[in-house]
């Protein structure tokens, strides 16, 4: 797949962008709220892209069984109803009308619009931000299922969305396009700024210096809700806040060893005494559920699974 | 460009029962019957009254009906996911106008009942309603194309209802302006003109002028509706 770039006077708001689409790899692009429309306006073709936007509103006065048997008949398919609703977990609300749906399921109802489709291609915007957990969970398998005979983008500006269900995840910004190795960067740090942090930190031992607007602050580790590794800077969430650290998630996971912290992925560290769930997406993906007002959520590797049971003596 | 019935179907039955839950759209069956009451023991109503409520029904039913279900497809953005949709241009537009058809039919039906008028020339009679629903149905759509949500619709048939139920009242002052002849040639004006002619004679000479100009006015909106709604669906 290629774009050519957009310019917008003078100044270029989509560089060129090139990625690879194929079956059962679902593709997750990073951006922000205007990029994210220029791209939207790419896939015009309505042969080759199903374009499901945010706002994608729905037939508020039907019934869940009557809207799916509208979607069933002018999609040309010929499923019974009764196995998709069984299937989509909508049999129980199947009489209830689409408006009187919490919003979280109304979203899903609406999502479930993509699986439809007749086009190769679907194109997500947002499909994980309005969906509570278990719409999340629910969506995630239908669209899994989908992703094995067809090209699924998803388009966000939320990492954690991406994460779900995408196994190539782009970041596109002014800087240009690139896959985003969800790796932490080691060799990315500026060397000379490291030496200097090491040199402070043999001081004040216990305490994790962060940075924010320019100013220094230190934090006791068991504030520390999680630590995570964004395209090269380390990142400390404390009560929902973030804190730019100048140290390595190496470093962070050997000093934090004894404070009940688990290097939970490649680009995270959690601080265990604060995760109050392990969240199982599907066999092979997880997400671990801390106790902070947020409702924050932090990826755990499959390989880190059996380490963390042992650990939490499961 | 295909055309299946199973989709037109679909449609149907889904508008049909978007509407019935809607009442705010569907209240709008009563105003036509609830005028006929009030004329029918009127002896001295004579046929231009009968017309203009006949083209009341066509303005404030037919086209308003089908402007608010394409606006509000549009407001929600289902419209746009119908178009992805292996759905063609023809199936939607059948499909809706379909139900308003059924609709206008069933409430002509009775306001003509009700008034108790038995036009002399029942197939002429017949083909001009006909005539009528389609090409109000068009300008429904139309209205419903260039508005936005379910408010602007509503609003946006104020203009065809001034403008083409209205045209006969015009003709009133065609004695001081001369430019207003050309409302004589407004489908409302000429539906008027067809229950006068056919008061005093059924012969097809004097009957086929009115029809041939609805006609001609049908098949214009009708090609201007289908035209917008590819170029929208070009647009989104």
């Amino acid at each position: 797949m290629k774009f050519q770039p957009v310019y917008q006077n003078g100044h270029l708001l989509l560089p060129p962008i090139e990625f690879e689409l194929t079956v059962s790899q679902s593709v997750g692009i990073i951006t922000d709220v205007q990029r994210k429309q220029l791209l939207l306006n790419e896939f015009k073709d309505h042969s080759q892209f199903y374009v499901f936007r945010a706002q994608q509103g729905e037939y508020m006065r039907l019934t869940i069984e009557e809207l799916v048997t509208f979607l069933v008949r002018v999609s040309g398919r010929s499923e019974p109803v009764a196995a998709l609703l069984d299937y989509f977990s909508l049999k129980d609300e199947r009489k209830t009308k689409v408006r009187d749906l919490p919003s979280s399921r109304k979203m899903y109802m609406t999502l479930l619009r993509v699986y439809f489709a007749h086009q190769p291609t679907l194109v997500l915007e947002e499909p994980y931000f309005y969906l509570e957990e278990q719409e999340r969970r629910q969506f995630k398998r239908v669209l899994d299922d989908l992703s094995r005979n067809k090209n699924v983008l998803i388009i966000t500006s939320n990492l954690e969305d991406a994460i779900i269900s995408c196994d190539t995840i782009y970041r596109l910004d002014g800087t240009g396009f690139r896959q985003l190795d969800i790796q932490d960067s080691e060799e990315d740090q500026p060397g000379a700024q490291e030496k200097e942090e090491q040199d402070q930190v043999n001081i004040a031992i216990q305490k994790i210096l962060t940075k924010r607007n320019d100013k220094v602050i230190l934090f006791d580790p068991p504030e520390i809700d999680f630590i995570e590794s964004l395209e090269g800077s380390i990142i400390v969430h404390v009560g929902g806040e973030l804190y730019e650290c100048a140290m390595t998630l190496t470093e962070l996971e050997h000093r934090l060893l004894n404070f009940g912290f688990f290097r939970c992925h490649r680009s995270y560290i959690v601080n265990l005494q604060k995760v109050r769930e392990i969240i199982t997406w599907t066999k092979n993906s997880y997400s671990l559920r801390l106790i902070t007002g947020k409702d924050a959520v932090v990826p755990l590797s499959r390989s880190k699974l059996q380490e963390l049971k042992s650990l939490l003596n499961i | 460009m295909s055309i299946s019935l199973k989709r037109i179907q679909a449609i149907f039955i889904k508008d049909y029962k978007e509407f019935t839950r809607n009442y705010a759209i569907s209240i709008m069956v009563l105003f036509p019957i609830v005028f006929a009451l009030l004329y029918r023991g009127n002896e001295s109503a004579e046929m231009g009254t009968y017309g203009f409520l006949y083209n009341f029904t066509f303005a404030m039913l037919t086209s308003f009906i089908q402007a608010c279900l394409i606006a509000e497809e549009k407001e929600r953005n289902t419209l746009r996911s119908m178009m992805m949709t292996p759905a063609s241009t023809w199936d939607v537009l059948i499909g809706k106008s379909a139900l308003v058809f059924v609709i206008s039919s069933a409430v002509l039906a009775v306001v003509t009942y009700l008034l108790g008028s038995e036009p002399a020339n029942i197939g002429a009679f017949l083909i001009a309603n006909i005539l009528s629903i389609i090409l109000y149905s068009a300008l429904g759509t139309i209205c419903g194309l260039f508005s936005k949500t379910l408010l602007e619709a509503s609003l946006s048939v104020f203009p065809v209802l001034i403008l083409f139920t209205g045209a006969p009242f015009g003709l009133l002052l065609v004695d001081d302006v001369p430019l207003l002849k050309v409302l004589d040639y407004m489908p409302s004006s000429q539906f008027i003109e067809l229950l006068d002619v056919m008061q005093t004679t059924s012969a097809i000479g004097e009957v086929a002028k009115p029809l041939l100009i609805m006609l001609a006015w049908t098949i214009v909106l009708t090609v201007v509706s289908v035209v917008m709604y590819q170029k929208r669906l070009k647009d989104e």
